[in-house]
């Protein structure tokens, strides 16, 4: 990634915030997975408030014109969802919600950052309430493993062509 | 209509443990099959959390701590997008999925109908112009 990057990051227009430290040039893939506490026992059918979907877009859009951002999407409330556990053997199924939940994910985004640190800065200019939470994750690459790894998963990076290559 | 299939942490996933070379090559033929059958968009695995960190909103200033993060069964080691007909459909799919253990999540992903009034057509047309441009970088 491009130093320009760093200098096109909201954070540093008021000049009071240094870059992000461990800056590297290969370009890393992190989601941050958003956590709406109380998530877990939201009904089917949800109601937005138009002025947090506004301010999330214009996060977005700041995300999108930083060069940062790969994907995003938000997920219906697990109520509507269902789990299938593979603990005996046989897949069994559950429909939401999930009682024994504390944290449901309500949705991610994908970006491409140079530094954990640098997602870090990221997730925290994201306009959430009080009570969400973002997890930062790193998304493993290929050449995170090693090579046997790499043979038996041959063929996997051209299978998601249709997303994950078209946006990389 | 679109889900997420969320693959749920292990102690082994954790722990950065790889799969076997047996469920590697299991796993890459169950996704050919889902792509062949157009269902699979994308798919990724997470590295553990000893690598990650949270940030948490409120008081005025974000806090960030860093993992690792206890293991619980709320905690994510990968997912799938896929794209079916129906919940049952995407479970049918995910039953064949090639786990020895485990549990997966499914759930629906937004799409701009959902949001009813609350995206304007304003800000509806700004979202279609961004995964426009971000499809095409």
């Amino acid at each position: 990634m491009d130093s320009g990057l760093i200098l096109r990051m909201p954070w540093n227009d008021d000049g009071e915030n240094e870059a992000p430290p461990n800056h590297k040039e290969t370009p890393m893939r992190f989601m941050m997975l958003m956590i709406p506490l109380g998530y877990e026992t939201a009904p089917p059918k949800i109601d937005l408030d138009p002025e947090r979907v506004a301010a999330m877009m214009k996060y977005n859009q700041a995300l999108k014109d930083a060069g940062v951002l790969i994907a995003l999407d938000g997920l219906h409330p697990p109520s509507a969802g269902a789990r299938v556990s593979f603990a005996t053997g046989k897949p069994v199924v559950t429909d939401g919600p999930f009682t024994e939940s504390k944290e449901v994910l309500g949705g991610y985004w994908m970006i491409n950052v140079a530094s954990r640190a640098e997602a870090i800065e990221w997730a925290k200019q994201c306009p959430a309430s009080e009570n969400e939470i973002i997890e930062i994750r790193q998304v493993q690459e290929m050449s995170d493993f090693s090579e046997e790894v790499q043979k038996a998963a041959a063929g996997f990076e051209d299978m998601q062509q249709g997303w994950g290559k078209a946006l990389r | 209509m679109r889900f997420m299939v969320i693959v749920k942490a292990s102690r082994d996933s954790e722990a950065g443990v790889m799969p076997s070379t047996e469920l590697l090559a299991a796993m890459g033929r169950f996704n050919e099959e889902m792509v062949k059958a157009g269902v699979m968009q994308a798919g990724e695995g997470l590295h553990p959390t000893t690598k990650g960190a949270r940030v948490r909103y409120g008081n005025g200033q974000p806090s960030v701590s860093h993992g690792p993060f206890a293991l619980s069964n709320d905690l994510i080691a990968g997912f799938w997008l896929i794209e079916t007909n129906s919940l049952d459909e995407a479970i049918d799919w995910m039953k064949r999925a090639p786990f020895e253990d485990g549990e997966i999540e499914i759930r629906q992903v937004f799409s701009a109908e959902d949001f009813g009034e609350a995206l304007t057509p304003e800000l509806r047309e700004q979202e279609e112009r961004l995964r426009a441009e971000v499809a095409t970088r």
